[in-house]
């Protein structure tokens, strides 16, 4: 149990050493801002663009047009950063062989998978964090409207997705000989996904439903509900994708 | 008490039989010289012991418990110098070590003296700079740290002297004979003057199998025939002299002899004890009436032993 405390602190020490907590920090913070302030710039760039009569047609922004910015730029540009972030977590360290040294001093293999999970969830959670409170102090301050009411729950399944996804990392990585492999198949699982959408019946069993239904969720009351099966079936398949992993690097060459 | 037990492994890599039924074992406490060519199989068998490598059939025992492949549990006991150890690039010396440390169980006020110790008993420096900018012996020398770090029963090292300086080698086999009484060394090499140096047993593997496991002083003895090496002046004519050599050789005094003509050197090979045959050689320098410019008498070398085994 030590030890995973001990490679989990070194996983976040390598983020902050190699900048790569600081490259996540700044995009996160970049989209955080852009987010209220395209919506609120929106009308002044139709404005420009079509001319001042068209433009008068258009309603006025309000919190909900911020917070559609924050959903499209976190559940597209965002997660994708993620997965190009991480891809190699697992695989780098297997190419390199630096994992030869503490494993050979008695490191359970298993603190290896479930250190590094921790420490993406962790910098993913920060991340998700500092957008989203960047963006709700300008929303609040731009757009104080009611619009948007349910916000917790609107973002929260964005987290749980983000989860899921990085689990889906690692097992990639595990699995992979580098990182692009290991970006090919994580691909392939999301398009998997976003296919089965397609068919409507099984969106409340998607898990790709918790980063395409948020707008639905932060306006409707109880519009999460119906979404728990698919909230539940992310949370399976988590468990599982980090249960492989172990089971499957446990018999690895490193 | 036997601290590592081979029994019967082999291993294939496709068709390609690597090791093939070795049976090792290793004496605890003793410093154990693995030699054998490039491709005998060397880091295969340390790693089958460490769980980095699977082996197809047979068992290992370190302490008397078994090694499984991937996530093994006698790990804790060892310590593994590789051939080319990898590190955090982006961490300095000593937070490498401390991370090691922690990783065995060391505590922070062990780990706060142990740290800067170890470091100055591999000759690195206590200080900021980063594993990036280290040198390949530097990284060697931090390897070697790493491997110390824990007092493990079982150190393995794979080729250590190979990518070191004279004096980082001399250092090296110095630091690893202090370390005898206090923990078990297997070491793998083919430099066989370090064996020579440090090692009190020494197993021998050639394609697969070892052909040899005894402590160096029983294998010297077994193995190894004296020899008398004799170098002439250039001047002197030698004809009468290689005769006479030649007619000891069919009585069946000499085994054998060989002559490198442009040195003038004859190397004699015998099996009896020198005080026997040495009154010949002089008897014969007398009755030819040359007289060498310089006789020596060769112990018997582990590279002859190696040569003679391998055969």
């Amino acid at each position: 149990m030590r030890n995973f405390y001990f490679f989990t602190r070194k996983e976040l020490f390598e983020a902050w050493r190699t900048s790569r907590m600081m490259i996540l920090i700044v995009i996160f913070l970049i989209f955080g801002l852009m987010n209220p302030l395209l919506a609120k710039l929106t009308p002044e760039i139709v404005k420009m663009t079509i001319g001042e009569t068209l433009a008068k047609t258009i309603p006025e922004p309000t919190s909900v047009d911020s917070w559609t910015q924050f959903f499209k730029n976190l559940t597209q540009m965002g997660l994708i950063v993620l997965a190009l972030m991480f891809s190699g977590s697992v695989s780098n360290e297997i190419s390199k062989g630096t994992l030869v040294n503490l494993v050979t001093k008695g490191l359970r293999r298993w603190t290896v998978i479930v250190g590094k999970a921790t420490s993406l969830i962790l910098q993913w959670t920060v991340c998700l964090l500092l957008t989203f409170l960047v963006t709700w102090g300008y929303t609040v301050h731009y757009f104080p409207d009611q619009k948007s009411p349910y916000l917790f729950q609107a973002v929260f399944p964005l987290w749980l997705f983000g989860v899921l996804l990085l689990s889906l990392v690692i097992f990639s990585s595990t699995i992979s000989r580098n990182n692009y492999e290991g970006l090919l198949l994580t691909g392939g699982v999301i398009v998997l996904l976003v296919l089965m959408n397609l068919f409507s019946k099984t969106k409340h069993y998607n898990p790709i439903s918790l980063v395409t239904q948020n707008l639905n969720f932060l306006q409707k009351e109880g519009a999460l509900q119906s979404y728990i099966p698919s909230m539940a079936i992310s949370l399976i398949l988590f468990i599982l994708f980090i249960l492989f992993s172990i089971l499957l690097f446990n018999r690895k060459k490193i | 008490m036997n601290i590592l037990e081979l029994k019967n492994v082999s291993k294939k890599f496709g068709s390609k039989s690597v090791i093939n039924n070795l049976n090792l074992t290793v004496p605890t406490g003793a410093i154990f010289g693995f030699v054998g060519e490039n491709g005998a199989g060397k880091t295969t068998t340390m790693k089958m012991i460490l769980g980095l490598e699977e082996k197809d059939s047979g068992e290992i025992l370190v302490k008397g418990k078994s090694v499984v492949f991937g996530d093994n549990q006698t790990n804790h006991l060892t310590g593994y110098l590789p051939d080319v150890p990898e590190f955090y690039d982006y961490m300095s010396g000593q937070e490498y070590l401390k991370f090691c440390g922690e990783i065995t169980g060391l505590t922070r006020s062990q780990l706060k003296q142990k740290v800067p110790e170890i470091l100055s008993l591999v000759g690195l420096e206590l200080d900021k700079r980063r594993i990036k900018g280290y040198s390949r012996g530097m990284k060697q020398r931090l390897g070697i740290a790493q491997a110390l770090l824990n007092d493990p029963e079982l150190l393995i090292c794979d080729e250590p002297t190979s990518a070191l300086d004279p004096s980082g080698r001399n250092e090296f086999l110095e630091m690893l004979s202090t370390l005898k009484g206090r923990t078990t060394i297997l070491f793998s090499t083919h430099i066989l003057t370090d064996v020579e140096r440090i090692c009190d047993y020494v197993g021998m593997l050639d394609r697969g199998k070892l052909v040899v496991s005894a402590p160096l002083d029983d294998l010297k003895q077994k193995y190894a025939k004296d020899q008398i090496e004799i170098e002439f002046s250039q001047a002197v004519k030698l004809e009468t002299f290689s005769k006479k050599l030649e007619e000891l050789r069919e009585e069946n005094i000499l085994t054998a002899y060989s002559f490198d003509s442009s040195k003038k050197v004859f190397i004699l090979k015998y099996t009896q004890n020198y005080d026997e045959i040495a009154p010949l050689i002089f008897n014969l320098f007398e009755s030819c009436k040359i007289y060498p410019k310089a006789i020596k008498k060769i112990a018997p070398s582990l590279e002859s032993i190696f040569l003679e085994v391998i055969q």
